[in-house]
Order: C-alpha cells, then sequence, then structure tokens
C-alpha cells in the first residue's frame, strides 16, 4: 500500500544544515528514540558512498575539482546510496534518517556558479522526505564551532570558489552565500526550520515531537 | 540544451568520431591525426573515460559489476566534465584541433539505451562544447561482434548484461548494441551528425573526412 507522496513503505526524514550545525549530534539522539520504540532505523550520511567518496576526497586533497565536476561527483555519490541503500531501506519500511540530501548540493553548487536549474535535474529523481528539518544557525556562532573543533578546512570554507585567500574571510563569505540559498528553500521544500543555537535536548525534543506526529498516525504499524 | 546546440566561438576546431565498438572510428581518428601533424597542425586526441580523476574508479567498479545506470551515467559524466574543463576546452582556446575518440552522444546513446532517461541525461552534459565535426560510423551490431569478439566473449557492460536481456552474453550484446545504434540514429539530425557507412573501405572513408575536415577549416581560414 502507498502511504507517502514517494509511494514507499518507510519514512524518510532529513536534516540538513551548514557544516557544524549540530545535524550529527541530532541524528544520533534522533535514531536511538526510533529504536527504543522498535522501528528500524537506516542512517545515511552525506558522501559515503563505498565507490565514490573515496575519489571525492582524494580529488579534494589533490585540488583536482572544478566546479562542475564538483557537482557531478556528489550527484554519483548521491546516486549510489540513493539506489543501493536508501531506496531498498525505504521499500523495507524503515524510519530511513538522513545526514543532508540533495538541499546540500543546491546550496554549495550554486554558489559555486553552477545553474539551478541543471544541478536540479541531476537530483530530479530523488525521492521527496516526509520531513527535513534544518538547523538554522549563525554564521559567527558557526565560524567558533568549527574553529573550535574541526578547524577550517579548504572546501569547507569555500577556498576553491575563490572569494579569499584569507581563511577566515573565505569561510565567512562562503558559509553566507550558502545560508542564503538555505533560506531561499526553506519555503520552497518546506523546511521545519530550527534555532540551532537552542541547547540540544530541547532540539531533539522538537524533532521527536515532529516525527511522532507521523507515527502516531499509525502509517508504520 | 544550450551550448550542445550552439556554435562555439574557440579559435581550434573540435572533432568527434562515434559509433559501437569495432566500428573503425579509432583507426580513422589516427590517420587523421599523422596527416594534420604532418601538415605541422597543433593537435591533441582525448579518449572516452581516460580521465585520471575518475577512470580507474569506474573500470573498478564495472570489473565489479556494481553500477545502476543513473551511476554509470553520472560518473562517466565526472570524466567528461573534467576532460572537457582541463584538456578539451584549454585547447580549443589555444586554437588546437581537438580530435575526441566519443564525446556525450556516447552517453546520450549508451545511457538511454540503459533506460536513463534522454531528457535527463542531455541536461546533464549541458556543458559540452558542440563538435564542429561529428562523425558516426554506422555498422550493423553482428559485424562489430565478430570484429571485436572473434577471441574472446564480450565484456559485462558492453554487453548490457546488467539489464538482463539475456544470459548469453553473445546474445544480450547484439540485443543491447542495437539498442545503441537505435539511440545513434535518433541524434543524426538532432546534432547534425555525419553518418559513414563502416563497411567502406579505410582509405575511401579517410579520404571522405580529410575532405570535410578541410572545407571546415578554410571556412576558419586555417590552410592545410
Amino acid at each position: 500500500m502507498t502511504k507517502f507522496k514517494h509511494g514507499y513503505e518507510g519514512l524518510l526524514i532529513v536534516i540538513e544544515g551548514t557544516d557544524g550545525s549540530g545535524k550529527s549530534t541530532q541524528l544520533e539522539l534522533l535514531k536511538r528514540s526510533l529504536q527504543d520504540q522498535s522501528y528500524g532505523v537506516m542512517v545515511s550520511e552525506w558522501k559515503t558512498s563505498r565507490l565514490i567518496a573515496d575519489v571525492i576526497d582524494d580529488a579534494k586533497d589533490r585540488n583536482l575539482l572544478n566546479a562542475t565536476t564538483y557537482s557531478l561527483l556528489y550527484a554519483a555519490d548521491f546516486a549510489d546510496r540513493l539506489e543501493n541503500q536508501i531506496i531498498p531501506a525505504l521499500k523495507s519500511g524503515f524510519v530511513v534518517l538522513l545526514d543532508r540530501y540533495y538541499y546540500t548540493a543546491l546550496a554549495r553548487d550554486v554558489v559555486r556558479g553552477q545553474n539551478i536549474e541543471w544541478v536540479k535535474n541531476l537530483y530530479d529523481y530523488a525521492p521527496e522526505p516526509d520531513l527535513v528539518f534544518y538547523l538554522d544557525m549563525p554564521v559567527d556562532v558557526l565560524l567558533k564551532r568549527i574553529i573550535g573543533t574541526t578547524g577550517l578546512d579548504f572546501y569547507e570554507s569555500g577556498r576553491d570558489v575563490g572569494f579569499s585567500t584569507d581563511f577566515y574571510n573565505s569561510f565567512e563569505i562562503y558559509q553566507n552565500k550558502c545560508l542564503e540559498q538555505y533560506e531561499k528553500m526553506k519555503k520552497r521544500y518546506g523546511f521545519i526550520s530550527i534555532d540551532g543555537t537552542k541547547t540540544i535536548s530541547e532540539i531533539h525534543k522538537i524533532m521527536s515531537g515532529e516525527v511522532q506526529k507521523i507515527l502516531d498516525t499509525g502509517v508504520l504499524d | 540544451m544550450a551550448k550542445l546546440t550552439e556554435k562555439h566561438n574557440y579559435e581550434g576546431t573540435l572533432v568527434c568520431v562515434e559509433g559501437i565498438d569495432g566500428s573503425g572510428k579509432s583507426t580513422q581518428l589516427s590517420l587523421l591525426r599523422d596527416w594534420l601533424k604532418a601538415n605541422g597542425k597543433d593537435v591533441i586526441y582525448t579518449e572516452w573515460n581516460s580521465s585520471p580523476l575518475i577512470s580507474q574508479t569506474t573500470k573498478l567498479a564495472k570489473k565489479k559489476n556494481m553500477l545502476s545506470p543513473r551511476t554509470f551515467s553520472l560518473l562517466h559524466a565526472v570524466d567528461f566534465a573534467d576532460r572537457l574543463k582541463q584538456v578539451i576546452a584549454p585547447a580549443l582556446k589555444a586554437g588546437f584541433i581537438v580530435l575526441a575518440d566519443r564525446y556525450a552522444f556516447t552517453a546520450f546513446a549508451r545511457d538511454v539505451a540503459r533506460g536513463v532517461d534522454p531528457k535527463w541525461v542531455r541536461q546533464v552534459y549541458d556543458f559540452a562544447i558542440r563538435p564542429d565535426l561529428t562523425i558516426y560510423f554506422d555498422i550493423d551490431p553482428k559485424t562489430s561482434m565478430e570484429r571485436i569478439c572473434f577471441n574472446r566473449t564480450p565484456k559485462f557492460y558492453e554487453a548490457g548484461m546488467d539489464l538482463k536481456l539475456s544470459n548469453d552474453p553473445f546474445e544480450s550484446y547484439l540485443i543491447f548494441q542495437t539498442r545503441v545504434i537505435n539511440e545513434y540514429k535518433k541524434m543524426l539530425e538532432e546534432f547534425d551528425i555525419v553518418k559513414l557507412d563502416a563497411n567502406d573501405s579505410i582509405h575511401s572513408k579517410q579520404v571522405e573526412i580529410r575532405k570535410m575536415l578541410t572545407k571546415i577549416l578554410e571556412a576558419k581560414g586555417v590552410e592545410l
């Protein structure tokens, strides 16, 4: 029986947001709370296809990517995960939790100068999620978080785009431009936007509340 | 479709050969290269699935038979984009004659034969530059198979075994390549592609190709 607009038995939930916005922490909490309620949960993160992720990392290390190959490699990674993991799991009735979805590609690729219609076409076969949470974080908070944890990375700072040769400035410009893109997508794709500066447990409460609303309708029973 | 249907403004000239395996396109391209070089022209040659960025990954994945048609398509697009941006476009800007053994049309033919949406894949390759001359070598699948598989079995993907058309690789090859050829034929008009009969002699095909290229170069003011 078709239950959702994507037509699969399972539930597709996405957490979006820029780097350092707390996505993976929330994903982990959501996963545990769903498993505690005896639901089958599958998690998939951005850029993790066994086939392509290593190529992307290696190419980034060696600075081999231009804007077009950057877009296409991520699209290939996505296609591989979608067809080999995500859709099979949805078909079997899992709750699929995704750390980033094609909205990430839309934001990043457009900031890198790609035509938005071209990027949309690359992902036009992807099923629509049932819920998209967006962790909204101001750039100054993001900067502090990232400097305090992983440090500034070349691509996360958009250094490949050539906004500035200064890491700090480049990060600020790049992340602001990404945020602008996310801002545009919020309404268009019906994101549930959550203030990312709230505490971890506050955010989790909001997310699990939204998920619970869907579960309470009995769709996965 | 923006760039693939619009004339480019580069100083150089882009020549592509297309057709299924065993159609003799590589032989013709290498004869053309030698001739152009002997005439003192700046020539570079580029072939399908050869970019250092991704071609090894694609080959490995093919060996393991782990690619879906869409992933297959996107990986080839990565390869093409890499060569286009790093090799083909700069060479055209510098006034070279670029000889491409297979071009975006290979993707349009093969991917669509695998069930990928024709509009989708054309959109993916939207950044490709329109060639000055594209030649399609027309051959029937049986002759192609006799030429390339006289001492071996067709390979998994070249036989389209991923589509489960037949358990027999030879039979699968014939069915799959017939589909590929049909896609090529649909493109002849769409992209202004010149068709040559692959069964003609090597010599007569080369004479024909040189004649066409000379005309194109003359129109650009390049003497041979």
